[in-house]
């Protein structure tokens, strides 16, 4: 998959680059798309309940309810409908997006198989809480909805008789399906919040918040949306008379269209193989993954430093198993393990220092040992016939390369993770001159390959977060880049300006740090203010566009303009194929004594056999079986017909008994259709066919 | 150089601290010992503290992790004070590495301060704070 991975890790890191120097690493928001859609979650949540309070579930209220809390009170009920639609496509749009992102960076293979599942589902779920929302409003597009959704669902074989049945007419519109629709757009968000809350178990520290000024901004952007373009609904839904044309909300139902054109079965097969194919990339190829990391209980007391900062929840801590006098062990779940090393950081036992015993820490990845690690510090720092280098860089595998630069001779320790490096391992290089300076060289700043490397170092660096870099080691001889492999030029300029900075430090180290604990930083080329500012809300003004352009439009064309609608639908019971027969005493004695009965009635029924004619020409003609697993239900049919308008002569006829020829019941009418009028063809068995 | 020795009223009653308490005042001795050995190999004394440097990190670490999970109110205190003597490790393991001594005094001091000072106030709150700890 490399092929497709590549050229579209390139186009993230370029715009992620742009928006870093827009928005700043930290708030950028392509790097906290996860923690974005939680957010738009809530504001859907919240405006969903101020609308629920004012709306009105019934069928034939449903649409005015919801045009006076548009229009009546604008001000409030216009803003949160507009918020709970324009925030509800956001939500697609930043799904679709962290899907993308997530597979061009690589990350759903390995363990993050699980994040990727529980992802893929939660789409699912997003659509069904759209397209349930969709309906409620009962408008022109809830009809479409409303038909089209009935149709996909009624070539799933589970249904006694087609869900379409519902939508035949408005006389015949069921109050009580409209209100199930109203319990599962309900119901599925609360499950959707079950499964958000699932796909994220495996990462410790969760980001399920975008940072402050994010969550401002993006609500004040839904506001000035809401007013500016304020969310509506289309005509009312009326079911005897169709629209020619409807306006669709093309992030939550572009697949419909094909339900017409494809056909429902068509369509499942390729929604499903869809879901298949993305269900399948974690294993395609499947990862090759490093060995995880091990615990060495002589040197684990149970502190739990590494449980706390482990990114993917690999480590628990369980009771002591080696009869110590500890109480409590770390333990390695390796499924989970990424083998990041950055438990090796925070384990205050993985310290150069220790000499008298060997260099084992109480835990430790056994294909880059903490051992190995000194030993290639002190062979790089012992330095060549200059002398030591004047930078030894720690490089994380997944930043930018690390390479000399005129005037800095830099030697390069390759690391899984920068958060690997323990901080006595800085202490020990930088107070006994093993080099000039220390390197930390990472990947993307707003976006670590291993999640939170890059936050833990900079915390032990800042002697914000166990295990602290002491004091004593001048942060002006630590530095942090942070470059993903395409920012090249970033890290190359990081190194260079480091190596100027080093270069005018007084050669006398000082003993302890006297002020700021923060490391040395190239200074980040950011653009003036008021651009920033501007770009910023041309960002927003551009999404904004994105999302009311294809919130309602365009508009897909239904029918012709000349064109009426024949609806063919009943729901049958076919006679039975015998009739009940008393049965004798003797047979009545050899059923089971819970078995006997009277009479025998076997249950099944006669298919029902149906023919439509048009002016004389037959347009449909199908036999149609009983329902249920005893062929005893009913045949029900659901067919739509385009017809020209103007009149039409009718016949219809039907057949549910033995007879193999003939019919039981025909009806013929003539009726004069308007344009987009709809026309069922009903039957009854009481009163035969009907032509409404 | 007169070792230290473990005293019924340094323990806390939290077992494993008091059992790397024990384990830890081994170390210390065997680093007291090498230091106060004028005829020893003065490079086993900088091995010796750094191993208890290691130690005694992870040894605060574990500390940090009860006192942090059982939400005592003198945390910050008491994490002050480990990061103050970690400090003074390092200084005297930096000078026994320029110098290479003598730093025997003022390691067992400052050793002697921590275990005696350390255990009748901090040590001894936290056990009487915590019940059951």
């Amino acid at each position: 998959m490399n092929w497709l991975k590549r050229p579209l890790r390139a186009i993230f890191d370029r715009v992620e680059s742009m928006l870093d120097a827009v928005f700043g690493a930290q708030h950028n928001p392509l790097a906290q798309l996860g923690a974005l859609g939680w957010y738009l979650f809530w504001l859907i949540t919240a405006s969903g309940i101020y609308l629920f309070v004012f709306f009105d579930t019934g069928v034939t209220q449903a649409y005015e309810s919801i045009e006076s809390i548009s229009r009546d009170q604008w001000w409030a009920g216009g803003i949160m409908r507009s918020i709970h639609r324009y925030a509800s496509d956001a939500l697609v749009l930043v799904a679709f997006v962290h899907l993308l992102r997530e597979f061009a960076l690589d990350r759903m293979r390995g363990v993050r198989w699980f994040a990727w599942i529980t992802g893929l589902l939660l789409v699912g779920f997003i659509y069904v809480c759209g397209i349930t929302g969709y309906w409620m409003v009962w408008d022109q597009l809830a009809q479409y909805v409303a038909l089209t959704t009935s149709r996909w669902l009624d070539v799933i074989p589970i249904f006694a008789e087609p869900i379409s049945r519902n939508f035949l007419s408005n006389t015949e519109l069921s109050g009580r399906f409209f209100t199930l629709m109203v319990y599962i757009h309900i119901a599925a968000p609360l499950l959707m919040l079950l499964f958000m809350w699932v796909h994220i178990q495996r990462y410790n520290h969760a980001r399920v918040n975008p940072t402050r000024p994010l969550m401002i901004a993006t609500t004040v952007a839904f506001v000035a949306l809401s007013l500016l373009m304020p969310a509506l609904s289309q005509a009312p839904a009326n079911l005897d008379q169709l629209a020619a044309s409807v306006g669709l909300d093309w992030f939550y139902i572009p697949l419909y269209p094909l339900v017409d054109t494809l056909g429902g079965v068509t369509l499942w097969g390729l929604v499903i193989g869809i879901f298949v194919v993305f269900a399948a990339l974690p294993w395609v190829p499947p990862l090759r993954r490093a060995q995880p990391a091990v615990v060495h209980l002589d040197n684990c007391n149970g502190c739990a430093r590494c449980f706390a900062d482990c990114p993917f929840s690999a480590i628990t801590m369980q009771p002591r198993s080696d009869g110590s006098g500890f109480t409590e062990e770390a333990v390695v779940d390796p499924d989970l393990c990424v083998s990041c090393g950055i438990c090796v950081g925070a384990c205050p036992t993985a310290t150069p220092f220790r000499r008298a015993t060997a260099l084992v820490p109480g835990i430790e990845l056994p294909e880059s040992s903490i051992a190995d690690l000194r030993e290639r510090v002190e062979k790089l720092c012992a330095g060549g016939p200059g002398g030591p280098p004047r930078i030894l860089a720690f490089r994380c595998a997944h930043g930018a390369a690390v390479e000399s630069v005129p005037g800095a001779d830099v030697a390069v320790i390759d690391v899984p993770c920068t958060g690997m490096v323990p901080p006595s391992f800085l202490d020990l290089i930088v107070t006994r001159r093993m080099a000039a300076g220390v390197l930390l060289a990472g990947c993307r700043e707003s976006e670590c390959h291993q999640r939170l490397g890059v936050r833990w170092t900079e915390a032990r660096v800042a002697a914000e977060r166990d295990p602290y870099l002491r004091d004593r080691v001048p942060r002006d001889r630590v530095a942090v880049s942070w470059a993903s492999p395409a920012q090249k030029s970033v890290r190359a300029r990081a190194i260079r300006n480091f190596a100027t900075a080093l270069a005018g430090l007084d050669p006398a180290l000082p003993r302890s740090a006297t002020g700021s604990h923060a490391p040395w930083r190239d200074a980040a080329r950011r653009l003036a203010r008021p651009l920033r500012w501007a770009i910023q809300l041309l960002v927003a003004v551009g999404i904004g566009t994105l999302i009311v352009r294809y919130s309602d439009s365009p508009a897909i064309t239904l029918r012709g303009a000349d064109e009426a609608i024949v609806t063919l639908s009943f729901s049958h019971a076919g006679r039975l194929k015998e009739e009940c027969r008393k049965l004798t005493p003797e047979e009545i004695a050899r059923l089971e004594p819970n078995m006997r009965r009277p009479r025998d009635c076997p249950r099944a029924r006669w298919p029902v056999y149906v023919e439509l004619e048009l002016n004389g020409k037959l347009v449909y003609r199908g036999e149609h079986l009983p329902a249920g697993i005893w062929d005893d239900g009913p045949s029900s049919l659901f067919e739509r017909f385009a017809v020209p308008a103007g009149a039409q002569h009718l016949t219809a006829r039907l057949r549910d008994s033995e007879r193999d020829s003939g019919f039981d019941f025909s009806n013929t009418a003539t009726v004069e259709l308007v344009p987009g009028q709809s026309l069922v063809v009903g039957f009854r068995a009481s009163d035969g066919f009907s032509f409404r | 150089m007169a070792s230290v020795e473990w005293r019924p009223e340094f323990a806390t009653g939290i077992a494993d601290v008091d059992h790397e308490h024990r384990e830890l005042i081994g170390w210390i001795n065997q680093t007291l010992a090498a230091a106060g050995d004028t005829a020893g190999d003065p490079g086993k004394v900088g091995d010796l503290l750094g191993e208890v440097f290691a130690r005694i990190s992870a040894h605060f670490a574990l500390e940090e992790h009860i006192m942090s999970a059982r939400r005592y109110d003198q945390f910050a205190e008491h994490k002050r004070d480990h990061e103050h003597l970690l400090d003074d490790i390092r200084d005297i393991m930096d000078d026994v590495e320029a110098a290479g001594g003598p730093v025997e005094e003022r390691f067992s001091a400052r050793l002697s301060e921590w275990f005696g000072a350390q255990f009748r106030t901090h040590d001894a709150r936290f056990h009487q704070r915590m019940p059951g700890a």
